[in-house]
């Protein structure tokens, strides 16, 4: 039975030649062909090759075909089948599961006597089943190649059996030349035959072999046939550690071999001695001297130190096969095959530093990629902004999380902490450009901003004024107003961003705030150049002229706003803001860290910005160009967006710092992650209006979400604190709270209370009743410290300490935690929460507008609240932003299944 | 996969029914370890490891005794004995207690897949008990021999005919070496090794091989192993826990083998392919946290388990992100890049952003549009990145990798986590 191999070796060997290893005459069966990854491989495989698959083997599917480019493979049961069907074939490929390997080999090697060879792609072939196969062939007379391998190819022959050596376009890397490859590394088969190429080297054969503990072609079989073939002049050799398969093998012509695996001598975990494993004497240090004592170069070959003799050369470095090979063959007196395609030189095709500065060494930047890549990357670039994938965002967010251990809220990775310490103009636009605003953005945030807040004659002041008298909270009355700007509101706006998107998007504008950017090259047509400018309708709106004004005496500088000057007509307010926008978006746009959405929507949120701080004041304050008595042009550049605030809610223009304490409260108070009942109403209205059709989602909706899921007790509950103070500091002469020489004996007032608390509790305790926890002390999460702490009352008060600032009740809370101990009240000293530095800042804010009798109780909470107000309004923004560009339709909503029914 | 020692070994063997010495574990009451020394007069006292240490004789960590006393003493020296030999590093859990065997041979005997001959292979001699690198090459018989009929007795016999070994000794080898080609081929087995093998006289002078110690490797593709019902926990010390999660992946057609090459290091390179594994590997150093090798078209549910147990170990210490490989041959690109890129977004979502740079050397079908998901992802999460095609030399791409890594150390990443505002001690 016993077929005649190769005369004068000790074991079987039937390939002769290289030539033969891979020819057109070869006939294929494939095994497992309806499996993943043949069902991938083998059509291309086999259109390459011209068609060399006779029929495919899956049990069971007999009857079904394999789809190719050149025609149908059949697909039987077995391989008698196909044999009975007429089939005739010579070459077998393997590529079923491991435990199937050996039966496969086995049953092609006893139904099909004309077999010659057999391919072994499958990996994880149990050694014992690899012994047997070993033993199947050299029995039979059948060649084996893998296992774990990619298969064989042939470049003159344009034929690849079993695996994918070059891919998904073979003819790119297959090209015929005199280099025969033979590659413990499938994926490195085809990438050294590519690398060749640069050099101007083609290939002949090119053998995968696998790296099992049998490989089954191996080096040495390899050095036979590549001997035998006239057409192979040279060989490169990939090695890897393992086998002493390549040991003193003659290969009878220029050899460049790549040993690469030093590092695998740390993995090894050696058993018993020498002799009894493999692993020792044959590392990656020992084939390399192998090699290099065969060759006699004295050591490995490098750019720099090129070792090479005519016999060959030794690389540790893929990338230095190339170079190596033609230095050997310059020695034999051999030329290229063909002229070189290239280098292999560093060569970035997709690149974003994100706006880091890195050092110009490792700033590489892109090149053009070859053909087809190249339109492949230039189609990809066409898109403007980020692609988020959208996923069910019920009580989930990409923009803000709550730390459940340090009950800090981040938004888009900005702690509220530090938030808090952030003009509100820095803030306002984080939601959706995910950053702090730099000086530029500040200035034309706060002109776009200021210039939405007057509201004389809007039917959004008539709005708010109407629920206002009828006694609604403000989160109502903020709520009737933003009503009014709905989607008509903003069409203009939002269609001036996207014309201004559209007009730059091609340009190589990276900053929208680069003033020096050439603006010829952008040309407009007729009908976007009326986009932009003002209508009839809007001749008696001073407010563009003044908003340019502001931001070029600002400094804001904007290519989008000196694109509107340069049309050399009166723009309106609309393209205006439009423009503001696109300069804060544009560069997280064309980073792709936003969507073309948010930076289209954008206008639409400053403008809600704006109606909500003006709607918070009374009509009375509104006049056409004016707020309270000041002209817009007096606020622009002077105010910040907290000095409008504390404007809004008293009545009056605050005096040096005055509103810095505000500016705190609102950025603490601006998320609580998504969970929080204002989260859930804004997520909830933009689910409601289906975010998979994002142009018909409300914004204004959204916000209203937001306000209708707060109230008296989800935002109106900062006035507890207040009242608590209220009532402490109730007939205290005390005119300044923010001076520490008050005057007031804070610990004996705070022991007191303790006192009085204390027994409170106590009588409460015998009759089985609850005492009410103090506002603003404890927290359930920062207790059971002998001392406890609450990291955000910290914080701030870190912050005024540093700045000298005092404020006597946030003095009189801490000396009340310290007595409540003391006096056995509580068992350790409790945390001051944040609510207490909230209420004590407020307090503070007002208290002279409270002594006054200018603000009386019920106007501390309203005040109390619309500061809540504005913080969560930034805060939503974030959420509802999110939510329109990640989220489902509907996917807030809970399955009945989870629901409860409570009688 | 390897166990060494008597207290496995002796157990193995009864599998085919090959006698060894008897042994006791660390469990051993001193009458159990009283009652050894009475009946054999010597034992000896090892330190137990786990996995394959070799060398414990030359390193003094084999202890003898007579009596209780001096056994007692050795097992408290050697409970917790450290081993260091070569790169491997071990440390004892217990100590057996093994009776001494009295002999005049000793018999080296191991099968291991040659790969000179591919095919399994009988090393044997009889001048065994001390390392076989020491004994002249003319003492030693190396013989392959036929994996469908295994180790057959004459193959045996002829060895040590050949090798002029003693006559007593042929016939009782003869008879029970062959068994130990059971134990090899049918349980899994990728090499076995007794050293010695004692031959005790019996009461008439006949002579039984006694196997005195024991090491084997296991072939971890080879379901047979399961048959031996061994203790997972044999096995531990062999993998981390990282490797023991990735390792449960492992399936048919989709490798995933993965070692942790320095628990503290800085570049995390999910690597396609053993080639570019290889060399990513070497060029990269100490700076690699593991090296992987996840080519063979992973499916995505795969691949994007794979990545996500990557970065739940290890995505906070990561400078770089590097994902690599050659021009795949049949590898999805896009696949492989959408499951490491939502892995890494859903990574960001349950740890927060890390400040790491993304280097990407790739090759293969849907190329371009993989590297687009990837690039969206990056900039989503604001992380930089950097993307080669396969026109640049992998290695070179590889060195750049360190460059960004070493940027990143030199205050990089302090720069990219103030940009991606994590938290301020960062």
């Amino acid at each position: 039975m016993r077929r005649q191999g190769v005369a004068g070796l000790p074991y079987y060997l039937g390939i002769n030649s290289l030539a033969e290893i891979a020819t057109r005459q070869d006939r294929i069966v494939v095994l497992n062909a309806m499996g993943g990854e043949s069902r991938r491989v083998t059509p291309m495989s086999h259109a390459y090759s011209g068609g060399n698959v006779v029929f495919g083997v899956s049990p069971g599917r007999r009857g079904e075909i394999l789809a190719t480019p050149v025609g149908d493979i059949p697909i039987y049961n077995n391989v008698r089948e196909g044999m009975a069907d007429g089939h005739r074939f010579d070459t077998g490929v393997v590529y079923l599961p491991p435990s199937g390997v050996r039966d496969g080999a086995a049953e092609l090697i006893r139904v099909n006597r004309d077999l010659k060879k057999i391919i072994i792609i499958t990996e994880k072939v149990a050694v014992h089943d690899a012994r047997e196969i070993r033993a199947l062939g050299q029995a039979n007379g059948v060649d084996v190649i893998g296992g774990n391998c990619l298969g064989v190819a042939d470049s003159w022959n344009r034929v690849r059996i079993g695996g994918g050596l070059g891919g998904d376009s073979p003819q790119e890397v297959l090209l015929k030349g005199s280099v025969a490859i033979f590659s413990n590394s499938g994926g490195f088969t085809t990438t050294i035959a590519q690398y060749l190429a640069t050099e101007g080297w083609g290939t002949t054969a090119l053998i995968s072999s696998g790296k099992d503990v049998y490989i089954h072609y191996a080096a040495r079989d390899f050095a036979h046939a590549f001997r035998n073939d006239d057409r192979s002049k040279a060989a490169v050799l990939y090695v890897e550690p393992g086998g002493y398969y390549e040991h003193a093998v003659d290969f009878g012509k220029p050899v460049v071999a790549c040993v690469v695996g030093r590092w695998k001598t740390k993995l090894t975990r050696a058993v018993g001695h020498a002799g009894a494993l493999a692993g020792s004497g044959d590392k990656a240090e020992n084939k390399e001297r192998w090699f290099i004592e065969a060759f006699g170069t004295g050591g490995i070959y490098t750019p720099e130190t090129p070792a090479a003799s005519a016999k060959g050369a030794l690389v540790t470095n893929i990338a230095d096969i190339p170079r190596a090979l033609t230095e050997v063959m310059r020695l034999n007196g051999v030329d290229p095959d063909f002229a070189p395609t290239g280098s292999l030189a560093l060569k970035p095709w997709m690149a974003n530093d994100q706006g880091l500065n890195l050092p110009t060494d490792i700033a590489l930047p892109t090149v053009r990629a070859m053909a087809p890549y190249d339109a492949q990357i230039n189609a990809l670039s066409g898109q403007v902004g980020a692609v988020i994938a959208r996923q069910p965002m019920k009580d989930k967010s990409g923009a803000s999380v709550m730390d459940p251990k340090t009950q800090e809220a981040r938004i888009h990775g900005h702690s509220v902490l530090d938030l808090a310490l952030e003009p509100l103009e820095a803030v306002f636009a984080l939601p959706l450009v995910r950053g702090i605003a730099g000086p530029d953005d500040r200035v034309l945030v706060n002109i776009a901003v200021a210039a939405e807040e007057i509201l004389a004659g809007d039917a959004a002041l008539a709005a708010a004024e109407a629920a206002r008298e009828a006694g609604n909270a403000p989160n109502v009355v903020l709520a009737a107003a933003l009503a009014m700007i709905g989607p008509k509101r903003v069409e203009r706006a939002l269609a001036c961003s996207r014309a201004l998107i559209d007009l730059f998007a091609r340009s190589s504008l990276a900053d929208g705030h680069d003033e020096g950017f050439d603006l010829s090259s952008i040309t407009v047509d007729d009908a976007t150049r009326a986009l932009f400018l003002a209508a009839e309708a809007d001749a008696d709106d001073p407010r563009p002229e003044a908003m340019m004004q502001a931001a070029s005496a600002g400094g804001g500088k904007s290519v989008f706003l000196t694109f509107l000057a340069g049309l050399g007509e009166r723009v309106s307010r609309d393209a205006i803001l439009a423009a503001i926008c696109t300069t804060i978006a544009w560069r997280p746009l064309m980073q792709k860290r936003i969507t073309r959405l948010t930076a289209e929507t954008m206008p639409w949120y400053l403008r809600l910005y704006g109606v909500m701080i003006g709607a918070s004041m009374p009509a009375r304050h509104h006049q056409p160009g004016s707020l309270c008595g000041i002209p817009l042009e007096d606020r622009f550049g002077a105010w910040s967006v907290a000095d409008v605030c504390f404007l809004a809610i008293t009545g009056r223009a605050p005096k040096g710092e005055e509103a810095l304490p505000l500016q705190i409260l609102i950025g603490l108070l601006i998320s609580n992650g998504p969970g929080s009942i204002t989260g859930q109403g804004a997520k909830g209205a933009v689910a409601a209006d289906g975010p998979q059709t994002p142009e018909r989602v409300q914004i204004n909706k959204a916000m209203l979400g937001f306000l209708t899921h707060s109230g008296f007790s989800h935002g109106g509950n900062g006035y507890e604190g207040i009242a608590f103070l209220l009532e402490q500091f109730r007939g205290v002469e005390l005119k300044d709270p923010t001076v520490p020489s008050h005057g007031l004996d804070l610990a004996a007032m705070a022991r007191a209370l303790a006192e009085r608390y204390d027994a409170e509790k106590a009588a409460a305790k015998d009759v089985g009743a609850e005492v009410p926890a103090l506002p603003g002390v404890h927290h359930p999460v920062f207790r059971g410290e002998p001392v406890n702490f609450d990291p955000r009352e910290r914080f701030i008060a870190a912050f005024m300490e540093r700045r000298g600032d005092y404020n006597v009740f946030h003095a009189f809370y801490r000396e009340l935690v310290q007595a409540m101990y003391d006096v056995g009240a509580s068992p350790y000293v409790f945390c001051v929460n944040v609510d207490a530095i909230i209420a004590a800042l407020l307090l503070a804010l007002f208290w002279k507008e409270y002594k006054s009798g200018h603000l009386n109780e019920q106007d501390l909470e309203t005040a109390a609240f619309t500061v809540f107000l504005y913080g969560r309004m930034i805060g939503s923004a974030a959420e509802i932003d999110d939510h329109l560009n990640r989220g489902r339709n509907m996917d807030t909503r809970t399955p009945p299944s989870a629901c409860e029914y409570v009688v | 996969m390897q166990v060494t020692g008597m207290l496995y070994g002796s157990r193995l063997l009864q599998h085919v029914g090959f006698p060894a010495t008897e042994v006791l574990g660390p469990s051993a009451t001193e009458d159990e370890i009283q009652d050894l020394i009475t009946r054999h007069g010597l034992i000896f006292i090892k330190p137990l490891f786990k996995g394959g240490v070799g060398k414990k004789a030359k390193a003094g960590l084999i202890g003898k005794a007579t009596d209780l006393k001096v056994a007692l003493a050795e097992k408290e020296r050697l409970y917790f004995a450290e081993h260091r030999h070569e790169t491997a590093y071990a440390k004892a859990n217990g100590v057996t207690f093994e009776a001494g065997v009295p002999a005049e041979h000793e018999v080296y005997f191991s099968i291991t897949d040659d790969t000179r001959y591919r095919a399994p292979t009988m090393t044997l001699t009889h001048r065994g008990g001390v390392d076989i690198e020491e004994i002249p090459k003319g003492d030693v018989a190396t013989i392959p021999f036929d994996a469908l009929t295994g180790l057959k007795a004459f193959v045996v016999a002829n060895a040590l005919s050949d090798l002029g070994a003693p006559k007593e000794i042929v016939s009782p080898l003869v008879q029970h070496l062959p068994r130990l080609w059971e134990l090899v081929h049918h349980y899994g087995m990728t090499t076995l090794e007794l050293n010695p093998i004692r031959l005790r006289a019996d009461s008439d002078g006949r002579l039984t091989p006694m196997a005195c110690d024991f090491k084997c490797g296991f072939d971890r593709d080879d379901p047979r192993v399961s048959r031996l019902g061994l203790p997972p926990h044999l096995f531990t010390s062999d993998v981390s826990d990282f490797e023991q999660e990735v390792n449960q992946l492992r399936t048919h057609q989709g490798q995933s083998d993965v070692f942790v090459i320095n628990p503290e290091g800085t570049i995390l390179a999910p690597t396609f392919g053993g080639g570019a594994n290889s060399l990513v590997t070497e060029v990269l150093g100490d700076a690699a946290i593991i090296s992987s090798d996840f080519g063979g078209s992973p499916p995505y549910d795969k691949m994007k388990a794979v990545a996500a147990i990557c970065f739940r170990h290890f995505l906070k210490q990561t400078n770089v992100l590097f994902v690599v490989g050659g021009k795949s041959n049949n590898t999805d690109i896009l696949t492989t890049f959408r499951s490491i890129g939502d892995a890494l977004r859903e990574a960001f979502s349950q740890q927060g952003p890390v400040p790491l740079y993304v280097v990407v050397g790739r090759g293969g079908p849907n190329l371009v549009r993989g590297m687009g998901y990837l690039a969206d992802t990056c900039d989503a999460l604001g992380l930089p990145y950097r993307f080669f095609g396969f026109d640049s030399a992998i290695s070179e791409v590889v060195t750049y990798a360190k460059r960004i890594d070493a940027w990143m150390k030199a205050g990089g990443r302090a720069e990219l986590a103030r940009k991606l505002g994590v938290n301020r001690a960062a």
